[in-house]
């Protein structure tokens, strides 16, 4: 299994009290793999059902954020390749 | 700094870990003087006021907290920033001649100022210490005094030395008969606050003790000649004086006149350190609504500080002189409402 990548940025070096802080993080991992299986169910007498399609996600990644003052960030979107995260200072 | 930390996990536990440092920004201090160094106390109740600037003269036997001010150590105590203004500057009677004092078991004679300063024409220019009566050590017991003094305060507080060394330079200087021009005058002060701050930075001073030299700011020139690399990687605040005098002056323009030298002209070191507005003020002559005006401070500080060059941290309003505040009651509520202001919070 290969091992993720990840970069952070923040929106601004310097923040004031009370600025809101932005966090975006980019990651990816090679294995890391959308797919989509397609479900079709077949009786004795050969009669199928209406394909149901179900999305997967093959060695999904979990993104963990911790702030060494203790600050809270909070997740404000994340789809499997940007998260960005939110905080006050 | 904080630091944040992103860490990325896959199901096989593999990780990739990723940070990013940041600063908060401390609130700029509203701060404040009242004219003859009077008690500022009252005019600051309630008021998020957190900074005051105060002058003495080394030649006063009572620098630290300064004559019949006990106040000032209220306020310190109660969190004030203090600006310290030391001059070398003698402000006149009673003893502008020799002083023999003692400090702890030193006995010291100090001779009488030997240098003009401020040679305006068609004023009585003051007497000061000379730069080569420090250089000599001749002065070194008003620092030792001064020194002895401060330790007894119980707390740090910012030296500013000199008020503006451009306006006591402006028309030149003289010291034991000889003329010196501005731009002579601005080098031997270097060599002269120099060898000042050898002398404190070699004794043990209270904790959170910084220093400073101070200017008006209204000459490009004299503000580059004074703030050389070597003496500012010796001092910590940068530090300028800002005062609307016309019809027209905005906060943004007076605020920024100054910095934008310093960002243009001074070396890395400099800029490292932040500024202290030892004075700003509004003149009701020119611009009566002193309110208005003062409204609009709190927005132009934070404009500043967004660009590039050296931050403002300090701004004291000097409620006298130039920046006399009339009505005192409304400028006062202006002051009051601007330090309730981002930057100020």
């Amino acid at each position: 299994m290969a091992t993720p990548i990840a970069t952070a940025a923040l929106s601004a070096s310097v923040y004031a009290p009370g600025d809101q802080m932005l966090l975006t993080i980019t990651y990816s991992d090679a294995d890391t793999k959308p797919l989509t299986v397609t479900i079709v169910v077949t009786d004795a007498q050969g009669n199928s059902s209406a394909p149901v399609k179900v999305a997967a996600v093959i060695d999904p990644l979990t993104v963990t954020v911790t702030d060494d003052s203790g600050r809270t960030w909070n997740r404000v979107s994340d789809n499997g390749a940007v998260a960005v995260y939110r905080a006050v200072a | 700094m904080p630091r944040v930390t992103v860490q990325v996990r896959d199901a096989a536990g593999h990780t990739a870990t990723a940070t990013a440092d940041y600063e908060l920004r401390q609130p700029v201090l509203g701060g404040y003087y009242l004219s003859g160094g009077a008690d500022p106390t009252a005019d600051m109740a309630g008021g998020n006021f957190r900074s005051l600037t105060q002058y003495r003269s080394f030649a006063d036997g009572y620098v630290f907290p300064g004559y019949n001010r006990p106040w000032l150590i209220d306020l310190g105590k109660a969190g004030v920033q203090m600006n310290m203004v030391l001059e070398l500057k003698h402000y006149g009677a009673p003893n502008a001649g020799p002083q023999s004092f003692r400090v702890d078991v030193t006995d010291y004679t100090v001779p009488a100022p030997s240098m003009t300063i401020q040679q305006r024409p068609g004023t009585t220019w003051p007497k000061a210490y000379g730069y080569g009566q420090v250089l000599r050590g001749q002065c070194d017991g008003l620092l030792h005094r001064a020194l002895a003094q401060y330790r007894f305060l119980g707390f740090g507080v910012n030296i500013q030395l000199a008020s503006e060394l451009d306006t006591d330079h402006e028309f030149g200087t003289t010291e034991d008969g000889k003329a010196y021009t501005w731009a002579e005058s601005d080098a031997r002060a270097v060599q002269a606050m120099n060898y000042i701050l050898t002398w404190f930075k070699a004794r043990t001073l209270p904790p959170n003790t910084t220093f400073s030299v101070g200017v008006a700011g209204f000459d490009r020139a004299c503000f580059q000649r004074t703030h050389p690399e070597p003496l500012m990687s010796r001092l910590d605040f940068l530090q300028w004086n800002v005062y609307a005098t016309a019809v027209g002056q905005t906060a943004l323009s007076r605020f920024r006149r100054t910095k934008d030298w310093a960002a243009a002209d001074l070396g890395p070191v400099a800029l490292s350190r932040p500024a202290i507005i030892a004075e700003w003020g509004v003149r009701s002559a020119e611009i009566p609504d002193q309110p208005a005006w003062i409204a609009t401070v709190p927005a132009a500080i934070a404009q500043l500080n967004a660009e590039r060059g050296p931050r403002i941290a300090r701004t004291n309003y000097f409620n006298s002189g130039w920046g006399t505040l009339s009505p005192k009651s409304a400028g006062l509520a202006a002051l009051r409402t601007a330090y309730a202001t981002r930057p100020y919070v």
